[in-house]
């Protein structure tokens, strides 16, 4: 991917002293971050966090960015792994508050909606994505960032590895953990329905 | 048969993995094409809903949340002009000094080690001498003032009627005359009257001697000792001879000695 010349003109003039260029490339870069912020985090006052996060960050780290990188690709990276701590901490929270439930036996049938409806309906339905929202949760940080990348955002295995920071190899186990885990949680469902 | 696996499956739902290996076992397995169709199925169904659009204005809102939280890189452009730039510029200056020094230093010491080793291995030098050029002219001048000496002698004492005793006299102030004559400029040149006086008495002598017409005759001779006698010519000799250093018959204290 080339290196786009508007926003090698904005790094060099950041660079040279002139913060204010810095604005153009937050404006041509924060829809995408806060798309691919929202995926991983699932809320938007988080995305809106992790996207500015993820400028702040790439501020103070301009002078390591390198000229033949792309900044687009090079702030991505940034704000998945902004997301990821995000919701790393997210999770941390949800662990220290949730108190005696997770090991309920019943509480996957709680999260079932609606048992009288058919199967096609519930496909249709919101509470589908619903539930796959709250297997999403089921996936580890990096299953669900790899995922994410994958399957919503259509990035390679390459990609994907140098978003985390891992290998591909490991990217690639990652996206296959996950969508197993997100097919027989599915499955599961669709059973007792 | 080995049938394909939920990873291959899944990789090849997403369009990696080898393609054409996979779609030819399809071909002979039907097994693991429904479960394909079944993980296909599966990955269409996850569904996410699609991020809320932000306004066209979000990136605007987002850099005016951000603007006042950077800090200026323009400080830090001027902390790195101000420290990194002069100091490496320092830094270089310093080595550029010590490289200078090292390189000055090491040509002194070299040239001084090659005095020191010039020293050691020199032949020493001669003793200095006073006048070092004058010593052949003194050897010279106490070689003639000698044979001169020996002239006057014998002319003093010689027979002036004898012919045979005569002969040898002018024969000898011929030889003496241009060593008379050379001794007497350089006494001349050498600013010395004593000498060049008692030479000038002798080149008259000398030259009557060795060039008197009609040969020597006992008039001629006897006329020749009478002036000798009077001018004290032979004791002039003898005492110019005697200021002569190393001179045959010099004393031994007349270190000084004379010079032309």
């Amino acid at each position: 991917m080339r290196m786009d010349k508007n926003d090698h003109a904005a790094i060099q003039a950041v660079l040279s002293g002139n913060k204010e260029a810095y604005g153009a490339l937050v404006v041509r870069h924060s829809q995408s971050l806060f798309r691919v912020a929202f995926r991983i985090t699932g809320n938007e006052a988080d995305a809106d966090d992790v996207v500015q996060e993820a400028f702040l960050r790439g501020y103070l780290k301009l002078e390591s960015f390198e000229s033949r990188a792309n900044f687009g690709t090079w702030i991505y990276r940034i704000a998945v792994r902004c997301a990821l701590d995000k919701i790393g901490s997210i999770n941390r929270m949800n662990d220290r508050m949730r108190v005696g439930t997770e090991t309920d036996p019943e509480q996957d049938e709680i999260q079932v909606a609606d048992e009288t409806a058919g199967p096609d309906r519930l496909l249709l339905s919101g509470e589908i994505a619903a539930m796959q929202r709250d297997a999403m949760f089921s996936l580890t940080v990096t299953e669900q960032s790899a995922f994410v990348l994958r399957h919503m955002e259509g990035r390679t295995t390459e990609e994907i590895g140098d978003a985390l920071g891992i290998a591909p190899n490991a990217a690639k186990q990652a996206v296959f953990r996950a969508v197993q885990k997100l097919r027989r949680r599915l499955s599961s469902l669709r059973v007792r329905i | 048969m080995k049938h394909l696996t939920e990873e291959e499956l899944i990789q090849y739902g997403y369009g990696e993995g080898d393609k054409t290996l996979i779609e030819e076992h399809f071909a002979v397995c039907m097994e693991c094409e429904r479960a394909y169709g079944a993980v296909q199925s599966d990955l269409a169904e996850m569904k996410f809903p699609n991020p809320p659009e932000r306004p066209s204005g979000y990136g605007d809102t987002v850099w005016k949340v951000l603007q006042n939280q950077l800090p200026a890189y323009e400080s830090r452009k001027r902390t790195w002009l101000g420290g990194g730039l002069f100091r490496g510029l320092g830094y270089a200056t310093a080595c550029a000094l010590v490289l200078v020094c090292a390189f000055v230093g090491g040509r002194l010491w070299e040239r001084r080690q090659a005095e020191i080793a010039a020293t050691k291995h020199a032949v020493p030098a001669p003793p200095v001498i006073a006048h070092p050029p004058q010593r052949v002219v003194v050897v010279v001048l106490s070689d003639h003032l000698d044979r001169s000496e020996r002239l006057l002698v014998e002319l003093k004492h010689v027979d002036a009627d004898s012919t045979e005793m005569v002969s040898p006299l002018r024969d000898e102030a011929r030889s003496l005359l241009d060593a008379n004559r050379i001794c007497r400029q350089n006494a001349k040149h050498e600013d010395d009257p004593a000498l060049t006086g008692a030479l000038d008495h002798l080149d008259r002598l000398l030259a009557e001697l060795a060039n008197e017409p009609g040969g020597l005759n006992s008039a001629t001779i006897t006329r020749l000792q009478d002036e000798m006698n009077k001018n004290g010519l032979l004791f002039e000799v003898r005492v110019l001879r005697s200021r002569i250093p190393h001179s045959p018959g010099a004393g031994a204290d007349n270190s000084k000695g004379g010079t032309i």
